[in-house]
C-alpha cells in the first residue's frame, strides 16, 4: 500500500464514522431556551470542531505528502520548469501552514510531516511531472470529499479556493506534458 | 451532479442576529457530524433564520435555489462573451480552439446547474442576450478590439465567476451543491491558466484562488 493509500484510507474510515449515530438528531433542533439545552449545544459545537479538526489533519497529511513530492520531483527537473515547481512547492507549503492554523483555532494539533514518505522512484522528467498531476488530483478529490463535512463556513470557502489553486496546478503540469490543460468540465480530482 | 431531490433543510431569510447564525451553523455541523447529510431531516422554517453577507456577487436573501438562478445567469453570460470574443476573429487558430473549449465548459456549468436548480423545484432562467448584460458582471466586452484586449476580458471574466463561486461555498445548504460548486470553481481556475499563459502572465499566482486578485 502506498502512502497516498494510507492517507485516503484514513480518511475513508472517517466518513465511515461520519455515517455512524444518525439517529435522534432533531433534539438539538426542538429548542434552545433552557441551561440543559444549551450545554448540549455546546458539546455538540465542540464535537463538531473535533471533527473538523479531523478532516483538516487527513487533507494536511496529504499536503505535506505532496510538498516531499514536489522536493523529490524537482531532482528531475530543469530551467523553468523546475522554477514551476518550486512555486508550487511554495504554495503547497502556505496551503500547510493555512491548515495548520485552521487546527489551532479549533484548539486542535496539527499534524506534522511524517519522517519519511514511500514516494517512487521518478526516474524522468515526464514521470516526475505525471506523479505531481496524481498527487494534486488526489488533494483535489479530498477536498471535495471534505466540503460537505466541513461545518463551518470560513473553513469551506478556504478549501474551495486551496482546491482551486491545485486545479491550477494540474492545468500548468499538463501543459507541460503537452497534455489537453482543461480536460474536464467539472474538477474532481477524479478520472471521468 | 445534480441534487437530489428528496426532503431536505429549509432555510428561511429574514433578520438574523449573530447567536441566530451561530446556532444554525451547530445545527449544520450536527447533521453533517451525523451523517445525514442534509437530506434526513426536515427542519421548521422558522427554526433557522440564516443571515447572509451583503458582499457576495450574489444577492442577499438567496436561498440555494436562489444563488444557483443567479450562477447559470453567470455561466450564460460566459457562453455569450466567448462567443463574442469567439465571432471576433482576434484569436490565432491554437487560442480560438481553446477557447471553444472554455466555452463549451460554461455551456455544460449551466446544464448542471440547471438540472440542480430543477432537481429543487426551481425553474432555471433563460439565457441573457446582448452585449449589455454581460456588463453586469463585466464591463467592457463591447470595446474588445485585440487579442490582448479578449483575453484580459476573459481573465476578469473568470476571475469574477471564481469569485462569485468562492463567496456562495458558505451559504449553501444541500451538500452536493457544496460539491459541485467546487468542481466547476476548479475548472474556471483551470480556464484562468489557459488565458493567464496565453497572455504572458504567471498561470498561477495566488496558493488561495479566490477570485481576487
Amino acid at each position: 500500500m502506498s502512502d497516498t493509500d494510507g492517507l485516503l484510507r484514513g480518511s475513508l474510515s472517517r466518513r465511515r464514522l461520519l455515517g455512524m449515530g444518525a439517529a435522534a438528531s432533531g433534539a438539538l433542533l426542538a429548542g434552545c431556551a433552557d441551561d440543559a439545552t444549551n450545554r448540549s449545544v455546546q458539546t455538540a459545537a465542540d464535537e463538531s470542531d473535533a471533527a473538523d479538526v479531523e478532516l483538516l489533519n487527513s487533507v494536511l497529511d496529504l499536503e505535506l505528502m505532496v510538498i516531499e513530492a514536489y522536493k523529490s520531483a524537482a531532482a528531475r527537473l530543469r530551467g523553468p520548469t523546475l522554477q514551476l515547481a518550486k512555486g508550487f512547492l511554495e504554495q503547497e507549503q502556505a496551503h500547510a501552514d493555512a491548515l495548520a492554523t485552521a487546527v489551532r483555532d479549533l484548539r486542535g494539533t496539527p499534524n506534522g510531516p511524517r519522517s519519511s514518505y514511500e514516494l517512487p522512484r521518478l526516474r524522468s522528467r515526464d514521470a516526475a511531472l505525471r506523479y505531481a498531476v496524481d498527487l494534486e488530483n488526489t488533494v483535489i478529490a479530498a477536498y471535495v470529499d471534505a466540503l460537505p463535512k466541513l461545518s463551518q463556513a470560513d473553513l469551506r470557502s478556504a478549501a474551495t479556493a486551496i482546491l482551486t489553486c491545485e486545479a491550477e496546478h494540474v492545468a500548468v503540469l499538463l501543459g507541460v506534458l503537452g497534455e489537453p490543460q482543461v480536460p474536464a468540465a467539472f474538477v474532481t480530482g477524479r478520472a471521468a | 451532479m445534480a441534487a437530489g431531490a428528496g426532503p431536505r433543510i429549509a432555510i428561511a431569510d429574514g433578520p438574523a442576529d449573530t447567536a441566530q447564525v451561530a446556532a444554525f451553523e451547530r445545527d449544520r455541523r450536527e447533521l453533517v457530524r451525523r451523517g445525514l447529510g442534509l437530506g434526513g431531516t426536515a427542519v421548521a422554517a422558522s427554526a433557522i433564520p440564516l443571515l447572509l453577507a451583503v458582499r457576495n456577487a450574489f444577492a442577499v436573501t438567496d436561498t440555494d435555489r436562489k444563488i444557483l438562478e443567479q450562477a447559470i445567469t453567470l455561466e450564460h453570460l460566459a457562453v455569450l462573451a466567448y462567443d463574442r470574443i469567439l465571432g471576433g476573429g482576434l484569436l490565432d487558430r491554437r487560442l480560438e480552439r481553446q477557447v471553444q473549449v472554455l466555452r463549451g465548459h460554461e455551456q455544460q456549468h449551466a446544464g448542471a446547474l440547471a438540472k440542480a436548480l430543477t432537481d429543487l423545484g426551481g425553474t432555471p432562467p433563460p439565457p441573457p442576450t446582448g452585449v449589455q448584460a454581460v456588463d453586469r458582471v463585466v464591463k467592457g466586452l463591447g470595446d474588445v478590439g485585440t487579442r490582448a484586449d479578449a483575453l484580459s476580458f476573459a481573465i476578469e471574466l473568470e476571475l469574477a465567476a471564481v469569485a462569485a463561486y468562492h463567496d456562495a461555498q458558505p451559504r449553501f445548504v444541500e451538500a452536493r451543491l457544496l460539491q459541485t460548486v467546487a468542481s466547476i470553481a476548479g475548472a474556471e481556475g483551470q480556464h484562468l491558466v489557459v488565458l493567464r499563459q496565453a497572455a504572458r502572465q504567471p498561470p498561477v499566482p495566488n496558493a488561495m484562488e479566490t477570485g481576487r486578485k
